[in-house]
């Protein structure tokens, strides 16, 4: 019995490993959404590895630099070969900045989109497969989340809370969950009139085998849509949380955000930046190549997995 | 059924929202007592005085108690009083505080979401019909680039183009300076912190808040052109990060209308194709794009918020900004929940122009 168990289960495992094979193979058909997976593997490799060659904290190695005869403290230095993306206020080496946020963003990124997505997933198959007073009740959450900007919901988690990155990790996973309830309800509202789900209650098996082998499986692909996406939304946020100054997880936090907020508040304002300015341009062109991938990225999956567009 | 029971229908509809609003903002402002006491006494805090502000704020009273209080005080407009921070007078009722700061806000973002849809309609549309060919993919690199780039960003970028620095001629800059942080919410090249109205020499007042509103009303054109000027960049700003998702969504769902059955017949019996993209394309596939309206709002007054502290903009969102960075929480809430009602009664006035639009709507 429980070896026809597993063999129904490594049988069922193949068929999905085999029609992910289909899937990418028309996925790598498609060259753009090919290059923006292929920036955002090349941003995770810098955000694994980047930390581990460059060692240290990039404001105290460089904060006291005798460069060209110049003592480096407070002016910022252009591009050079010897600081590739220049430095910014207070001796801060960029490059090594923009290389250890890759780690710092991707890892909440990663954190929030995934337990939203579980959370999400688990809220919305309930309410969509159940039904009644409980996912009433569910879907009432979901509309009074989805109707605060969470922007203002997430500012607001951290004044109460206290300003710092576990509590702004926290603050995203209860404010990112209620898109993909909605997503997955929907869906889960169509897979529950299918053949095969009838077939498997009227085999006697229980609600919570249902939800897990049947209806979750096959309603899961808007999901791996939805997260591609939202990675890009929850860096724009974390970035403008740190800007704003209101996810002080210290000063030096290196965070795109973070680096664009001080070089525009310790600068003295526009006019420096202004002149200075690499230290507010590439940390945003890296904010910026990275969302547009995974945007591409997204958008390519989507049309993959849209079988009205495939066939 | 008749367009008043819709919209008395979808009215009821939205009291559970609301209530759900304001449990969230009751849970959130009671969960750290401390701070709500610190708002109203400061730093030194003596136990007499505790006592004091925990008998007013009915804190010693079970949690339930506490939430029918706080209901009462929100729909009578007793919402508390600014903290003493370091940007506002302790003590000023809150309500005052928004009277003052809302409508710029408000005008802020109903002007961008009028660019959004001068921009991002056509775009859309022009997209979907000539799919696939260069200005389709220039459209949708513009849209992506829109979707993906930091708000508070894009602001430095406008600033750093159109700034005190800037190359432009000296009419055209937005200069700020005279106060720190700078706003550029005042006349765009003067050197000086000049305000709109000086109510001390002139004797007039803003009577709207309203900054093309109150400029039209006096009949002073060269400042209703100022206001103008100046109200474009920050909406820009804001317009352009968030019209993207309307250029995708509008686009795709335009895609799929075009190829059901009804737009081969228009076609098939001789409708020009100009028509067919307008009466018969368009008018479906906008009825779609409603459905995202409520993350569009979400994502615009996002955007209000960054875009108003880049900018200097004496709205409600520099208000939460200053309010969040000095811990004053009764604020906090207040423009929580401002900026909640305000989403909800776009997404009605959405819904009901949709319905008068789509009576196919009302039927369910």
């Amino acid at each position: 019995m429980s070896t026809e168990l597993a063999g129904s289960f490594s049988r069922s495992l193949r068929a999905r490993y085999e029609s992910f094979k289909k899937t990418f193979f028309f996925f790598t058909r498609s060259p753009i959404a090919t290059i923006g997976l292929a920036v955002v593997i090349f941003y995770i490799l810098v955000g694994i590895f980047g930390p581990m060659i460059l060692g240290g904290n990039p404001w105290k190695t460089t904060q006291i630099f005798e460069y060209n005869g110049i003592y480096i403290y407070n002016v910022p230095q252009p591009p050079s070969l010897h600081f590739p993306f220049g430095t910014t206020f207070e001796g801060y080496n960029l490059f090594n900045g923009v290389v250890k946020a890759a780690r710092i963003d991707l890892m909440v990124a990663a954190i929030v989109v995934f337990s939203g997505a579980i959370v999400g997933t688990l809220l919305g198959s309930i309410a969509g497969y159940k039904g009644g007073a409980l996912g009433d009740v569910i879907m009432r959450v979901t509309d009074v989340f989805l109707s605060i900007p969470f922007l203002v919901l997430a500012i607001a988690f951290l004044v109460i809370l206290g300003r710092n990155l576990t509590v702004m990790v926290v603050a995203l996973v209860l404010i990112w969950w209620p898109t993909y309830t909605r997503i997955v309800r929907g869906q889960v509202l169509s897979v529950r009139e299918l053949k095969y789900v009838e077939a498997s209650v009227a085999a006697g098996a229980s609600s919570f085998r249902t939800i897990f082998k049947h209806v979750i499986p096959n309603s899961i692909y808007p999901i791996f849509v939805q997260v591609s996406l939202d990675f890009g939304n929850v860096i724009l946020t974390l970035a403008a949380l740190f800007y704003l100054g209101v996810g002080f997880a210290g000063y030096y936090t290196p965070e795109w955000g973070n680096l664009i907020g001080l070089a525009a508040s310790l600068g003295g304002g526009l006019p420096a930046i202004t002149r200075y300015w690499w230290t507010v341009t590439i940390p945003g062109l890296a904010i910026l190549i990275l969302v547009v991938s995974l945007n591409l990225l997204g958008d390519g999956l989507r049309d993959v997995m849209d079988p009205r567009l495939r066939r | 059924m008749k367009m008043y029971v819709y919209v008395i229908r979808r009215l009821i509809l939205l009291i559970p929202v609301i209530i759900g609003v304001t449990l969230i903002t009751f849970a959130l402002s009671h969960a750290n007592v401390s701070l709500l006491i610190a708002g109203y006494l400061g730093r030194v805090r003596t136990p007499q005085h505790i006592a004091i502000v925990k008998q007013e704020l009915h804190l010693n009273l079970p949690v339930y108690e506490q939430y029918f209080y706080y209901l009462g005080n929100l729909f009578t407009g007793n919402w508390g009083y600014l903290a003493p921070t370091e940007v506002f007078d302790p003590g000023t009722p809150v309500v005052v505080e928004f009277q003052r700061r809302f409508p710029p806000t408000l005008e802020l973002a109903v002007f961008a979401t009028l660019l959004v849809f001068l921009m991002g309609l056509p775009l859309g549309v022009f997209s979907a019909v000539k799919k696939d060919r260069l200005t389709d993919q220039i459209t949708r690199v513009i849209a992506m680039t829109g979707v993906s780039i930091p708000v508070f960003w894009f602001g430095l970028l406008i600033l750093i183009a159109v700034g005190p620095n800037s190359i432009l001629p000296m009419q055209l800059r937005l200069v700020g300076v005279g106060q720190i942080p700078p706003s550029y919410y005042y006349y765009p090249h003067s050197s000086i912190l000049e305000p709109w109205v000086n109510t001390k020499v002139s004797g007039l007042t803003r009577p709207t808040g309203f900054l093309l509103i109150d400029t039209l009303l006096y009949g002073d054109w060269q400042a209703f052109l100022a206001g103008l000027y100046t109200l474009f960049w920050p909406s820009l700003s804001v317009a352009f990060t968030s019209f993207g998702l309307i250029v995708r969504f509008l686009r795709s769902s335009m895609l799929e209308v075009m190829n059901q059955d009804f737009i081969r017949t228009a076609r098939s019996k001789g409708v020009p194709e100009y028509f067919v993209v307008r009466k018969h394309v368009r008018r479906n596939a906008l009825g779609a794009t409603t459905t995202v309206m409520g993350l569009f709002f979400a994502g615009l007054l996002g955007g209000v918020v960054v875009t108003e502290t880049v900018f200097g903009w004496p709205g409600m969102g520099r208000w939460l900004f200053y309010a969040a960075i000095g811990g004053d929480m009764v604020s906090v809430m207040a423009t929580t929940f401002v900026f909640t009602i305000v989403i909800v009664t776009a997404n009605l006035i959405v819904d009901i122009i949709y319905s008068y639009l789509d009576p196919r709507v009302r039927l369910e």
